[in-house]
């Protein structure tokens, strides 16, 4: 069997994947269709106990129904349930997901409509598909063939998320500028100590603000970036600049979002220049 | 529902047994057919290889998935629990230690039960969890012995739990399912040996006989194939360009037979090709090949008088004046037309050579000097 007999394979195989994931997500009947989405509200929230581990997030007790049955659940997030709660306040509503007729199951989804169509695997089928055409392109014909299969899809990609994580950063900014500054307090710092194979210990800090917005939320969440010196945080009060529709946004250190801000328009750019540049090359080399 | 107390399963059933097996196999098989495909240049068998275990994987998965949705299907109980004692048993190195905990399960609708299992606690958490302090736990209602303490439990838990007082149940506890017993390993790294020493029994003749003929030069560049194989009794190496045979050290060319024997395995690899030179030593053969477009006057290495060979040794080393011999050496050519046998003895006091011709027959004597 030649290489066009294996292109041939890889094609069919996860060609045949994708259909099949396609003709499910048609039908309805994908894990993700047949999941059932509810809205919970955060009923209680603890402050992390200094010094524990940030992997657990900030213990929360969460309350929902369930659409077909009406019942009421009351959990926290004990284990593993999905992602991290990293920003609660009493009232703030929490996506959550479970297999139909398995609440018990339930895992928090900061997007609840994320994935609702289930098309993840047969999207990566397809992604699969076209590698293997870009990599028989550039073994069986010529090797400039990578530089263009490669950097065709990055920079179609770049030129259409740039200018909307632009405008979402902007967004974002004047949101945390448009109101005064509240008072925060580090309540917390959370430590986590990993070592690795050849015996290094490392060590990592979290800190945990609390603030009380305008309108009287009291807001507890992680602040991974922002404070110098994170170890010895604790106890420290902050200034806490947020968005007033969603407190979930927010900033400690205004002059470093500034500088990230521009960082990321930096970075982006230069990310689009490399998939042109990537372009061009393989077109010149052809 | 009720509980039953008996001992949690081990895993030594027939099942996974076989289940060890299977995937010793497996693995083993595809090792050894990533490894022989690329030594080979096998393309299937390499990428049989890649997609044994994809596919085994994928088999193995699916088959263990009516009984994972029949597990995940059952929603967990909840219970109190009452700490009889905790030891830490590792992982003092990161954050989490990993503690060894025995406790009394009381449910609400079954008699309590003991438990003894391992959990990682965080640290700062671990005064938490003393002897004879009441916890939230969890487990699955068809195994009791899976239990976890619940370290956020709902409110209501947590009310119950606060004012709870658990009395210790008698009896030995329960333990989780134990680990897989070396049985199982025993047999698992048995079925990857047998696996893998199938699949190279399988392609042996493609692993050990790989000769010129099996992979001609191609025509664009030509590229010296260097094979060589070793027996308990000697070595021999084949190129494109020469051959050697190497004797082993209780071994000489001038036993019977044992220079033709070396002389057919060469020919075998090298489909009777035209040489330039044979030299013979006391147990070394080398054949120096005429390359395809050379001029030069060759013969064919199968039909020398081999078995003449050992008397001609046996009259170069009884010339006068030798002494006691010591080495000798055989080379053949035929540069100057006629094919000629040099016979060459050195000896203690001195060296003699003789000539024969194709048939092996004495053209010419050189003594000692």
């Amino acid at each position: 069997m030649g290489l066009q007999g294996y292109l041939a394979l890889w094609c069919g195989a996860f060609g045949t994947l994708a259909l099949v994931g396609y003709a499910r997500s048609l039908a309805g009947v994908t894990r993700a269709q047949r999941a059932v989405r509810v809205m919970g509200r955060i009923e209680r929230v603890r402050e992390p106990r200094h010094g524990s581990s940030q992997h657990d997030g900030i213990p929360v007790v969460v309350s929902f129904q369930d659409p077909g049955t009406g019942q009421e659940f009351t959990v926290t997030n004990d284990g593993d349930h999905g992602e991290r709660i990293t920003t609660a306040w009493t009232g703030r509503e929490i996506g959550v997901r479970y297999p139909r007729g398995r609440p018990h199951a339930y895992r928090f989804v900061g997007d609840l409509w994320a994935g609702r169509r289930g098309l993840g695997w047969p999207n990566f089928a397809i992604f699969l598909i076209y590698v293997g055409l870009v990599v028989f392109a550039a073994v069986d014909r010529a090797w400039p063939w990578a530089l263009i299969g490669f950097g065709v899809p990055w920079t179609l990609s770049g030129a259409w998320y740039l200018p909307q994580s632009d405008r979402a950063v902007s967004r974002r900014f004047e949101g945390l500028t448009s109101q005064p500054p509240v008072r925060g307090r580090v309540v917390a710092v959370l430590t986590d100590t990993s070592t690795d194979e050849d015996g290094h210990t490392s060590t990592s800090h979290t800190p945990v603000i609390a603030f009380t917005t305008h309108e009287g939320t009291t807001v507890t969440a992680y602040c991974p970036d922002g404070l110098p010196d994170p170890a010895q945080s604790h106890g420290r009060d902050v200034t806490v600049h947020y968005t007033s529709d969603d407190p979930a946004v927010f900033t400690v250190n205004l002059a470093a979002e500034h500088r990230s801000r521009s960082l990321d328009t930096v970075f982006g750019v230069v990310a689009l220049l490399v998939g042109v540049a990537a372009v061009v090359a393989g077109a010149l080399l052809l | 529902m009720p509980i039953t107390t008996g001992a949690p399963p081990t895993r030594t059933t027939p099942a996974a047994v076989a289940s060890g097996f299977l995937t010793g196999g497996v693995i083993g098989a595809s090792l050894a057919a990533l490894v022989v495909g690329g030594i080979v240049g096998n393309a299937p068998l390499f990428v049989t290889g890649l997609a044994l275990p994809a596919v085994y994987g994928l088999l193995f998965h699916l088959a263990g998935a009516p009984r994972r949705a029949r597990e995940a299907a059952l929603a967990p109980r909840t219970a109190l629990a009452m700490i009889e004692s905790r030891e830490a048993v590792g992982g003092e190195a990161t954050s989490d230690v990993a503690v060894r905990f025995e406790l009394t399960v009381a449910p609400d609708d079954v008699p309590a039960y003991r438990v003894a299992f391992t959990q990682n606690i965080n640290l700062v958490e671990l005064p938490d969890y003393r002897p004879r302090g009441v916890v939230v736990v969890q487990y699955p209602p068809d195994r009791p012995w899976r239990v976890r303490i619940v370290k956020r439990p709902t409110p209501k838990w947590e009310e119950r739990a606060a004012g709870a007082r658990v009395d210790s149940a008698p009896g030995p506890a329960m333990v989780g399912e134990t680990p897989e017993s070396s049985a199982v390993g025993v047999v698992t790294l048995l079925a990857l040996l047998l696996a893998a020493a199938g699949v190279v029994l399988l392609f042996r003749a493609d692993l050990f006989d790989q000769d010129t003929s099996a992979h001609p030069p191609s025509a664009t560049g030509p590229s010296p194939s260097v094979s060589s194989s070793t027996s308990s009794s000697s070595t021999t190496v084949v190129s494109s360009a020469s051959a050697t045979v190497a004797l082993g050290p209780d071994q000489t060319f001038l036993d019977k037979g044992e220079l033709r024997r070396a002389v057919g395995s060469l020919a075998k690899g090298t489909n009777t090709r035209a040489a330039l030179t044979v030299v013979v030593q006391e147990r070394l053969l080398s054949v120096v090949y005429a390359s395809t477009d050379a001029q030069a006057p060759t013969f064919d290495p199968d039909l020398l008088p081999y078995d003449r060979f050992p008397a001609l040794v046996k009259e170069a080393r009884s010339s006068p004046g030798v002494g006691s011999p010591q080495t000798w050496q055989i080379t053949v050519e035929r540069l100057t037309g006629s094919l000629t046998v040099r016979v060459g003895v050195t000896g203690t006091e001195g060296a003699a050579s003789l000539e024969a011709d194709a048939r092996g027959e004495v053209v010419r004597r050189t003594p000692a000097h």
